[in-house]
């Protein structure tokens, strides 16, 4: 199975987890998309613990929701500002799984997504959600360090 | 006479340990305060009793008070999984949900009960009790796969989720009613019972209405109350607390459990003091050496559980239509279980109807249950998301899931 043809950046997905350097990531995705005149996408994915478990795994699923939507209020006033229109997405599950499905749903010219500084030992037991997507992804990733 | 602070701080300490470790490596809170409870109590509990003054060999999960947090821990999550219920899942396909629910709870209950007491050469009760804990299934592992997917809103995904409270329905009756000899207060008990649950849904609106809503947490009293008062009795009359619990938590599901400011209120109060008690103490009664003597025993009840609940619930899914993949999907989806197991298995030790060495092999099934059946379910029937051809990714797209509020699941 190849790749599919790369016809420009029209429609950029950013993985945003509120973090420092989503962030960042998200500010480069902005200014691309601000240049390039392309479409943003912002997906960001609530991991609920495993096994879940009936009480926390419901407070889990508030807390990300509420805390992902109070995110994404600035994000779509600057997305207004510079005229870029913007698609926000919260869903549920593992977050290079979910990227990865968000990328292949909407056709993503480009993946752009944040660099977290795990130790090697957390590396090496659970591995990281950017080099997975890296792996796995068909079209172009952007690691924001 | 024991030092009650230091032993909280002990406690509270490993509670603080547990949570960090959940959070480092992505597991339920839950299952890391059973393993910490247990990993402490072989190592950290026997070298700090004499150091602080209270009873040697271990973190003290007999004293008084820490059993009384631990079974109110117990007491409230089964109410909240109970009131987390939607009544709304009921009205579509409730023939399905109550047939693949029986079976769910019927074949392990009968099978685990014939394999410990046949293979394992258990006492009948003992048998019975590991009947009961390992019949369980965990809503919260299917609802969380049925969001992934999508199904969440398909009357399939509702019938099975309301299939797995009819599950642990079947497990919380049981374990309230079989060990219990039936007399004139098992009588008074059902009847009162009958009464509390037809009148709370009517009453509680009313009263939340009338008196609530101020700082002083009437809500939260009231419920305790009615907890207490209800676990009272069942315990009065040979049962078990978490049997009216739950279903108290499912009579006023459409009322409270909306309630998304109490219900965050309750859950602080269950996550930061009481289930921390309760699990750490469900972990610290696993005796590590027991199952090293006989893991054999782990491996046939953890075998049995998976099998009996794959006997039954795959032809009760089948029947319904839903093969392939996505009945052995859902079927290893309701072999998982972690809380009732537990609470199950706490019941038969304190009531000593099973040993520490038989608690220890039906809590490490539960546990080995809440891990492995996931972890082979994405393995090798893999949701049709994680396919990486974009028009996988297209079909999947028809059941993406979005987050709901809770008061749509």
């Amino acid at each position: 199975m190849g790749s599919p043809v790369f016809v420009g950046i029209q429609r950029i997905l950013v993985a945003f987890d509120a973090s420092p350097h989503a962030e960042h990531a998200l500010d480069v995705a902005l200014a691309m998309a601000g240049d390039m005149k392309a479409k943003l996408f912002v997906i960001s994915v609530i991991r609920p613990p495993e096994p879940a478990e009936s009480a926390e795994f419901h407070a889990v699923l508030e807390d990300g929701r509420e805390r992902y939507e109070r995110s994404f209020v600035p994000l779509r006033e600057r997305a207004r500002q510079k005229e870029i229109e913007v698609d926000t997405d919260i869903v549920l599950g593992h977050p290079a799984e979910q990227i990865l499905h968000k990328a292949d749903t909407i056709q993503a010219s480009l993946i752009v997504m944040g660099k977290r500084s795990h130790t090697i030992l957390h590396r090496w037991m659970l591995g990281s959600n950017s080099e997975r997507v890296l792996r796995y992804a068909l079209c172009p990733v952007m690691i924001v360090h | 006479m024991a030092n009650t602070w230091a032993l909280c701080a002990l406690w509270v300490g490993l509670a603080l340990a547990a949570t960090l470790l959940a959070i480092w490596f992505k597991i339920s809170t839950a299952l890391s305060e059973i393993v910490v409870g247990t990993v402490a109590q072989l190592v950290i509990g026997v070298f700090l009793a004499g150091v602080f003054g209270f009873a040697p060999g271990g973190l003290a999960g007999n004293t008084q008070w820490i059993t009384f947090l631990a079974g109110t821990g117990a007491i409230v999550l089964t109410f909240l999984a109970g009131a987390e219920l939607d009544p709304t899942i009921f009205k579509t396909k409730w023939r399905e949900s109550v047939v693949v629910g029986l079976a769910g709870f019927f074949g392990p209950f009968l099978g685990c009960t014939a394999v410990a007491h046949y293979v394992l050469h258990w006492p009948i009760m003992p048998s019975w009790l590991c009947g009961v804990a390992l019949s369980t299934t965990s809503v919260a592992v299917v609802y969380a796969v049925m969001l992934e997917l999508g199904f969440n809103v398909t009357e399939y995904g509702k019938a099975i989720l309301a299939a797995c409270f009819i599950n642990d329905l079947g497990t919380v009756i049981a374990l309230g009613l079989i060990f219990s000899p039936f007399t004139m207060k098992t009588l008074i008990f059902l009847v009162v019972s009958v009464v509390v649950f037809i009148g709370l849904p009517f009453l509680t609106p009313w009263f939340f209405k009338r008196y609530g809503g101020r700082v002083s947490e009437l809500e939260a009293k009231y419920l305790l109350f009615f907890l207490f008062a209800m676990g009272g009795l069942a315990v009065w009359a040979g049962s078990e607390a978490v049997l009216p619990a739950y279903m108290i938590g499912m009579v006023l599901a459409g009322t409270v459990g909306k309630d998304h400011s109490l219900i965050r209120r309750l859950r602080t109060l269950t996550f930061g003091l009481l289930t921390p008690f309760y699990f750490i103490r469900a972990g610290s009664f696993v005796s590590v050496p027991a199952l090293m003597a006989a893991p054999v025993t782990l491996l046939v009840l953890f075998g049995a559980k998976s099998l009996f609940k794959a006997v039954a619930v795959y032809p009760a899914v089948r029947i319904h239509k839903y093969d392939g993949k996505a009945g052995a999907y859902y079927t290893l989806m309701m072999s998982t279980g972690l809380t009732f197991g537990t609470i199950s298995a706490l019941f038969g030790l304190n009531h000593q109807i099973i040993t520490q060495a038989q608690y220890s092999y039906i809590v490490g099934t539960v546990i080995a249950s809440a891990v492995i059946p996931t972890m082979i379910a994405n393995s090798f029937f893999l949701p049709r998301h994680l396919l990486p051809h974009p028009q996988a990714g297209k079909k999947a797209e028809q059941g993406a899931m979005r987050p709901v509020p809770a008061e749509e699941g």
